[in-house]
C-alpha cells in the first residue's frame, strides 16, 4: 500500500531544484565583490553612500538575475509558480531584515546624537568587522534553512571566519570582502556548469509537449 | 479478520496510483508548473506523464492550459478546486487506514 506522500519532502526538493544553477551564488557573490571594490576605491564611505550603493547593486543584479534565470534556469527545468506559501517564506525574512536595518539606523542616529551613547557607537565601529562577520553567519543562517540550502550555512560560516581573522590582524576589509565574493561567484560559476551538464536543454517540442 | 476500520474502498484510486498520486503531490504544492517541470521532478518519460495528466484532467483534477510565452508554447498546469479537495480527502483516508493498522 502506497504511504502518505511527504510533502514537505518533496516542497523542499521542488524549491530546491531551482536554486541548483548556482544564480544565486553567482549574483551574491558579484554583489559582495562589487562592495568590496567600492569601498577599496573608497566610493562606498565617501559621500554617504554606505546605503545608496547597495540599492544600486541590487536595482542592478536584481533584473539581470531575474533574466537570467528565464534563459538558463526555466529552459533546463520547467517552470513553476510557489504561490504565496512558497513566496511568504523569503518576503518574511527580507522584511525581517528590513525591520532589524532600520532598528539599527535609529539607533545609530539616535546614538550620535546623544553625547552619553557614542562611546558604545565607538565600540560598534571599532568592532564593525567582528559584527559584520556574525551578522553574515547569522543572515545566511538563516536564508540557508528557511530555503533549504545547505551551501549557505557554508558560506556564512566562511564568512565569519574570514571576518573574525580580517579583525583580529587588521587585513583591511575591502580585501577579505573581494575574496569572499570572488570564492562565492566561483562557487557559483562551478554549481552553473553542473546543472547545465545535469539537465542539458532537449529538444523542444517533445518537451514542451 | 479485516478491521471494521479500515475501509479500503474509500482511498481514490485514481489518485492511489503511485505515478498519478507524484503528480497529484508535485502539482498540490504548488500554484502551477509547466510540463517540464513536472517531468523532471516526477522522472517519468514524456509519454507517460502526458497520459497520467490525461486521465487526470478527464476526472477533472488536473487543469491544463496551452498559452504563449515570449512566442513559445507553455503548457501549464495546477490543480482544479475538486483536484485539491480529492487529494486532501486521499491524504486523511489513507492516514486513517494507516492509523488503524495494528502495531
Amino acid at each position: 500500500m502506497a504511504k502518505e506522500p511527504n510533502l514537505k519532502e518533496i516542497e523542499r526538493r521542488a524549491y530546491m531544484s531551482y536554486h541548483q544553477d548556482g544564480l544565486l551564488d553567482i549574483f551574491a557573490g558579484l554583489f559582495v565583490l562589487g562592495y568590496g571594490l567600492g569601498i577599496y576605491m573608497d566610493i562606498v564611505w565617501e559621500f554617504g553612500f554606505g546605503t545608496i550603493i547597495p540599492a544600486i547593486l541590487i536595482a542592478t543584479v536584481l533584473p539581470i538575475w531575474i533574466a537570467a534565470k528565464r534563459k538558463i534556469t526555466m529552459p533546463r527545468i520547467g517552470f513553476v509558480n510557489f504561490g504565496i506559501r512558497g513566496a511568504s517564506k523569503i518576503t518574511a525574512i527580507f522584511i525581517g531584515l528590513m525591520v532589524v536595518g532600520l532598528g539599527f539606523f535609529f539607533v545609530f542616529t539616535l546614538a550620535a546624537s546623544q553625547s552619553g551613547l557614542r562611546q558604545w557607537l565607538d565600540i560598534i565601529f571599532q568592532n564593525g568587522t567582528l559584527i559584520v562577520g556574525f551578522g553574515s553567519l547569522a543572515v545566511c543562517t538563516l536564508f540557508g534553512y528557511s530555503m533549504g540550502l545547505k551551501r549557505l550555512y557554508a558560506y556564512g560560516l566562511l564568512a565569519m571566519i574570514a571576518l573574525v581573522i580580517g579583525h583580529f590582524t587588521g587585513i583591511f576589509f575591502a580585501y577579505i570582502l573581494v575574496a569572499l565574493g570572488t570564492t562565492v561567484t566561483i562557487a557559483g560559476f562551478a554549481l552553473l556548469i553542473g546543472f547545465i551538464r545535469k539537465y542539458p536543454l532537449q529538444g523542444g517540442k517533445a518537451i514542451a509537449e | 479478520m479485516p478491521n471494521s476500520d479500515i475501509n479500503v474502498e474509500n482511498i481514490d484510486p485514481l489518485i492511489h496510483e503511485p505515478s498519478r498520486l507524484m503528480i497529484m503531490a508535485q502539482l498540490y504544492i504548488v500554484q502551477s508548473a509547466d510540463f517540464l517541470f513536472l517531468l523532471r521532478q516526477t522522472q517519468m518519460t514524456p509519454g507517460n506523464l502526458s497520459a497520467h495528466l490525461r486521465k487526470l484532467e478527464d476526472a477533472g483534477y488536473v487543469e491544463i492550459t496551452k498559452e504563449f510565452i515570449e512566442r513559445k508554447p507553455h503548457t501549464a498546469l495546477a490543480l482544479t478546486k475538486k483536484g485539491r479537495s480529492a487529494f486532501k480527502q486521499y491524504r486523511r483516508d489513507i492516514k486513517q487506514i494507516a492509523d488503524n493498522l495494528p502495531e
